[in-house]
């Protein structure tokens, strides 16, 4: 039977025997307990995601690895945790990503929303929304494509080479990939971002013009008043210039896009050459 | 569907994996506890996760770390299209 009341003092004792080592069973045994009391928070909090028509990745409880990590880490207490149950949701770019926090925001008013993209935490840059369901924190990550790969390239890499990468340590060479990658994400993204608000912009004039142009001949044919007719025509033609801007605009966009991305490439393609020489000198990926 | 990992970070490998249907979420958590028990018994230092996803295409997307080695992370950024 799941007891769903645990005190705060309880709790805290309990994350402070788990500090140390060995875990006793019934140590364990109450952890899984308080881990299964997010229960009812986490579906209620997956439930309205799914009604936004995003199906998240749900970890139903943190893992009791990851909280000892945790506890033994920073200074926090068990009880303050507020990642125990959480989910995570991958969107495409930060357009995608503002427009679906701001979903979250409505749907969580009272909820704390982190912003570690232009504060990233050890280069990890993404958005967290912490939201409260009867007294329980739920944390829902929100990360781009872009954002998503560098928090994996960080996390297995902690995995696998240095388990104090995530946090600032690890080899100055593999740390100055992942601060500069972390740059270059944030860049790349900012700049796909002022494309995609021209190519929006684009369209719309694009949109606006055809109608004013079908609007002008429909006119033209009732034969009105020359000035009326030279008037539209200059308006037309404000119009035709803004168009051939935008293109412009549109082309300097995209090619700022693709060099700002091609930085990023490259470090990751020196990543790959760097993990390559390792294996050649026999030493663990 | 819920997918239960046992995951050796140090290898950067899965160990043991399960499925199991939405409706035997009981079923998962206690297998879950029965594995970090077991492990702890042995004193092995395994993660063990309990994820939930709309498949395992999705839950592979999310959670590449478990399934890729750090060699395909980093390609699979590399070769990507803009």
């Amino acid at each position: 039977m799941i007891k769903n009341a645990f005190s705060k003092t309880q709790i805290d004792r309990l994350g402070d025997r788990l500090k140390g080592d060995p875990h006793t069973e019934s140590d364990l045994r109450l952890l899984d307990d308080y881990r299964r009391s997010f229960g009812e928070a986490y579906e209620a909090v997956i439930r309205t995601i799914r009604q936004r028509g995003e199906f998240p990745t749900g970890r139903l409880a943190k893992s009791t690895f990851s909280i000892v990590e945790k506890l033994r880490r920073e200074s926090i207490r068990l009880s303050q945790m507020q990642d125990i149950a959480g989910c995570r949701v991958v969107v495409a770019n930060v357009v995608e990503q503002e427009h679906f926090v701001a979903s979250l925001r409505i749907d969580f008013p009272r909820a704390s929303v982190i912003d570690r993209r232009d504060k990233p935490s050890y280069g990890y840059r993404a958005v967290h929304i912490i939201a409260e369901i009867s007294g329980k924190p739920v944390e829902i990550q929100v990360r781009t494509a872009l954002q998503h790969l560098w928090a994996e390239l960080s996390e297995k890499s902690s995995d696998v080479l240095d388990p104090t990468i995530k946090y600032g340590g690890g080899t100055d060479s593999w740390r100055s990939f992942l601060t500069s990658s972390s740059e270059a994400v944030a860049a790349y993204e900012k700049g796909a971002a002022v494309h995609e608000v021209f190519e929006t912009s684009y369209s719309k004039t694009v949109g606006a013009h055809e109608k004013v142009e079908k609007a002008t001949a429909e006119l033209l044919e009732r034969h009105i008043p020359d000035h009326e007719v030279q008037e539209i025509r200059g308006k037309l033609e404000d119009s035709t210039r803004k168009i051939k801007r935008l293109k412009q605009r549109i082309e300097e966009s995209r090619e700022e896009k693709v060099r700002l991305w091609t930085v990023n490439a490259d470090l990751l393609n020196k990543m790959i050459s760097w993990l390559d020489e390792r294996r050649l000198r026999g030493q663990k990926q | 569907m819920i997918f239960l990992i046992e995951y050796n970070r140090s290898e950067g490998q899965i160990v043991t994996s399960r499925d199991f249907d939405d409706s035997q979420r009981l079923e998962a958590e206690n297998s879950r506890l029965e594995i970090e028990l077991d492990l702890n018994r042995k004193g092995v230092d395994h993660e063990v996760v309990l994820l939930e996803a709309a498949s395992k295409d999705a839950l592979q997307r999310t959670h590449r770390r478990y399934f890729v080695d750090l060699h395909q992370l980093l390609k699979s950024g590399s070769g990507q299209d803009v």
